[in-house]
């Protein structure tokens, strides 16, 4: 992958990636979350994907997508810590197999850079009436919440978590707001992501004179406006505190429980490769303490696992344990950290974790999906951009001892259970 | 089509295949440029393998067998194959379907070694009482995981409601009940019925070749002849009629979910033909591209991911339909109406086209990453079957193949209600809070 700054706050990333048989164009745009405007940013990328100037109508897109051969093209909001990243991106086949000689590329840049810089406005704004509709869609996935259990817990966790901090901003949006949004709002928001935003244009397996044109065709987009890109979200922390422990009722068949560790202080790039092997070691891989201890040998949950977010120096731990086993779940949760922060670790489960982290990272760069997450997670996370092959080389470099001092430095903030009432069901 | 396309597309989706003297079927696509290799190892043999002959026995399984041998097949006398994957740095795991077992790895080193694991603990089973007992915990809370999905419970309950016999009745994954039924002899007469190489397939894609692969089938006794045993699938007869027209439960969840099944005629073995004209008609009556989906959508009746999708095994087809919605009987009366619709004036030939175009595209994407391409192999394979087949086969399906058997199928009669409503315990309430001291 190369990368290259061509305009104030945008970058152009892109590899030809001959092997695949498809090509990616996306368009990031990264810019600081704010409570304000978060509703109408969650609203955004639903009016955005429904349609563009030159295709305004639904239906019609989706038939246009279709003739591509079911490219697709997808606008999502992501929450990357204090960030929120909407992403336009379009993937479909390469033209070699197209079955009419169509010139495929052509058409993904026009439609991706359509979407991105040429909604369908009525007037002055978003069309009220797919504003309206996509409003329903929203309050419905808001609503919906609560049917994944898994998710329910993990959002309910971060949301005592991170409180009031930038962090903590709802980047799927307030369900209350929903109906007081107006097409003028939402319009608002739009230009001030195009204001604001850092953009990062990434381009996967087209030749260079397609990549060319697509950057070619976003510098003439953007010089049409007056951008005045914000600095890149730091990552932070939050600050430790005394546990918090949560209850919700719920009559469902098994329990579950997210539990919510802070660093302390923000994560610096040069821990990443230990933070890598430490989470392998204790909850992120089959060979994992949670996995063989809390789940294999004491059969307390079905799952159980651990994963770090860097942007902001926390790591969850979710389970799905029985009703009457939760509490010890935690505890064994806890034991398993206090164990590895104290106790031995033996050289074979350190580098059976690192041999398939070693592994997993060889193979980063066999799918579209992979080169693009890696690198833009990388950008993102701020510091010098890492090659998987860099990566790889620091986490050779990691020792025993690094993994600890990581580790050690985790303590619990907060326990998020969902479990019936006492006394309410058989087991 | 143009020539060039043509042959990019044959060297794309070509793969080497072999029938070995053992009986096992060989898959291999070698794709240049590619760190990673995947491996499936796949076996003729799911959930709904419950009752069959065993030379001159008869078996019958309580529910949850496949899927509980699954899980046992990590382990042997020298421990678990985990942490035998963990040695070569292999990403490893497995899966149960209704009518298929897979064990499958990704590795980016030490392929060899890793082909070792897998063929050795598939081809050496080993169970014991005590090895059984320790894994009915683990998926006794398997099963609990998914009670509480929504989306699994519209599945299982719209099969029981279509089906009087048919083990697609029962949950993949069996109850804590049937699974506390399991016993070591029940595990080692299913690995000498269906474990035996000749019905089963090995898949491998990436960085690999087919040398490669079958130097470890060598390895492993699968380049010699095997004496099979005799089996026989025992399936009870099955009526065209239902069991059960609707059904209701609740559940702590915020919004109404409701499922719509139809019961179709089975599909002979290797019928991937139908299957997927079926999947296109679906596209046609309420892919994204319908009028019903656009007005579903306008209206708020369902949400966005509302579809259809065809469910077809050994002695059953069905078509089952899902989403949520606060007015399921209102969805049911306009799908409904729109099948009415498009049985009678047929189905729209843009649509239809464009259907296929996606279709085309899915399959080419499939061919790009490892894991899919393997994968996809394996499931062709398993239904005696190439990816080249599937392409050729999709490019001959017309509109009026899809009016004809919209004749036959989709049949109001022949239809099914499942609604999951909400318990009331899902509203937001006070959470209880306590701070540490």
């Amino acid at each position: 992958m190369r990368r290259f700054q061509i305009a104030p706050g945008v970058h152009l990333s892109y590899d030809a990636a001959q092997k695949f048989n498809r090509c990616r164009i996306s368009i990031h745009f990264a810019f600081p979350a704010r409570r304000e405007t978060a509703t109408a940013h969650a609203l955004l990328p639903l009016v955005m994907e429904r349609g563009y100037a030159d295709c305004p109508d639904m239906t019609q897109m989706t038939k246009k997508l279709a003739r591509l051969y079911g490219a697709d093209l997808t606008v999502d909001a992501r929450p990357m810590g204090c960030s929120h990243n909407l992403c336009v991106s379009i993937t479909g086949i390469k033209d070699q197999f197209a079955l009419e000689g169509e010139k495929l590329t052509q058409e993904y840049a026009a439609l991706a850079l359509g979407t991105a810089f040429h909604p369908y406005f009525v007037g002055s704004t978003f069309d009220p009436e797919a504003v309206g509709i996509e409003k329903q869609m929203l309050k419905k996935a808001l609503e919906d919440e609560v049917n994944d259990k898994r998710l329910y817990c993990q959002r309910q966790a971060n949301r005592e978590f991170f409180g009031d901090s930038p962090a903590g901003v709802r980047q799927e949006g307030y369900l209350e707001e929903v109906d007081g949004l107006t097409p003028e709002a939402l319009t608002e928001a739009y230009y001030e992501m195009l204001r604001t935003a850092n953009i990062e244009l990434i381009v996967l397996g087209c030749d260079e004179a397609s990549t060319t044109a697509v950057k070619d065709a976003l510098l003439a987009e953007l010089s049409a406006i007056d951008r005045a890109p914000l600095p890149r979200a730091e990552n932070i922390a939050m600050p430790r505190r005394e546990p918090v422990r949560k209850v919700e009722h719920f009559d469902t068949t098994q329990a579950k429980l997210c539990m919510l560790f802070t660093l302390g202080r923000p994560m610096q790039p040069e821990q990443l490769a230990a933070v890598r092997l430490a989470m392998a070691l204790y909850g992120g891989s089959v060979t994992s303490r949670l996995f063989l201890n809390v789940r294999e040998r004491d059969h307390l949950c079905y799952y159980c696992s651990s994963s770090f977010q860097s942007f902001t120096g926390s790591m969850a731990v979710n389970s799905g344990v029985e009703h009457a086993d939760a509490a010890r779940a935690e505890q064994a949760v806890l034991k398993e950290l206090a164990d590895l922060c104290d106790g031995p670790i033996t050289d074979e489960e350190l580098e059976d974790c690192r041999r398939g982290l070693l592994a997993g990272m060889n193979g980063l760069e066999d799918t579209l999906g992979g080169i693009e997450t890696w690198y833009y997670m990388e950008v993102l996370r701020g510091g010098p951009v890492q090659t998987p092959d860099d990566a790889r080389r620091a986490l050779l470099a990691v020792t025993r001892e690094d993994v600890r001092d990581i580790l050690k430095q985790f303590t619990l903030s907060v326990s998020c259970l969902l479990t019936r009432e006492e006394g309410n069901g058989n087991g | 089509m143009a020539e060039n396309t043509q042959s990019v597309l044959e060297r794309t989706a070509a793969d080497q295949w072999k029938v070995l003297p053992s009986g096992l079927t060989v898959l291999v696509r070698p794709m240049p440029g590619y760190s990673g290799t995947h491996v499936i190892y796949a076996t003729r043999f799911g959930s709904i393998d419950r009752d069959f002959r065993l030379g001159e026995r008869e078996v019958h399984l309580p529910a949850g067998v496949a899927h509980f041998l699954e899980h046992k097949m990590f382990e042997d006398e020298d421990g678990d194959a985990f942490a035998k994957f963990a040695k070569t740095g292999a990403n490893a795991n497995a899966f149960t379907a209704f009518d298929r077992t897979c064990y499958l790895f990704t590795a980016t080193e030490q392929l060899d070694e890793s082909l070792d694991v897998l063929l050795g603990m598939v081809g050496h089973p080993y169970f014991t009482e005590q090895t059984i007992a320790k894994e009915q915990g683990i998926i006794g809370q398997e099963i609990k995981m998914y009670d509480d999905s929504p989306d699994w419970r519209l599945i299982t309950g719209l099969c029981e409601c279509l089906y009087h016999s048919h083990p697609i009745r029962s949950d993949i994954a069996g109850t804590v009940e049937s699974i506390a039924e399991i016993t070591p002899e029940m595990l080692y007469d299913c690995c000498k019925a269906f474990y035996a190489p000749g019905n089963m397939v090995l898949a491998a894609a990436g960085n690999t070749s087919m040398e490669q692969i079958l130097a470890a089938c060598a390895r492993h006794g699968l380049m010699d002849e095997r004496p099979a045993e005799k089996v026989e699938r025992l399936l009870r007869p099955e009526p065209m009629t239902l069991a059960a027209a609707e059904k209701t439960i609740a559940m702590p969840i915020a919004k109404s979910c409701f499922g719509l099944g139809f019961k179709e005629e089975p599909l002979p073995f290797g019928d991937l033909r139908s299957e997927m004209l079926y999947e296109l008609i679906l596209c046609c009556i309420c892919g994204g591209m319908s009028p019903l989906y656009r007005r579903l959508y306008d209206e708020g009746l369902t949400n966005p991911g509302f579809g259809g999708e065809v469910l077809r095994v050994d002695g059953c087809c069905c078509i089952l339909f899902t989403g949520e919605s606060d007015q399921p009987d209102t969805v049911r009366q306009l799908l409904l109406d729109e099948i009415e619709r498009v049985r009678k004036e047929g189905v729209d030939r843009e649509i239809f086209t464009l259907c296929k175009n996606e279709k085309y595209g899915q399959l080419i994407e499939n061919l790009e990453n490892v894991e899919d391409s393997a994968s996809q192999m394996a499931d062709f394979a398993l239904a005696g079957q190439t990816v080249a087949q599937q392409i050729t086969m999709l490019a001959g399906l017309t509109a009026e193949d899809a009016d004809a058997a919209l004749q036959h199928i989709l049949r109001p009669e022949r239809m099914a209600v499942m609604y999951i409503e909400p318990d009331g315990t899902a509203v937001e309430d006070e959470a209880e809070e306590e701070t540490e001291e």
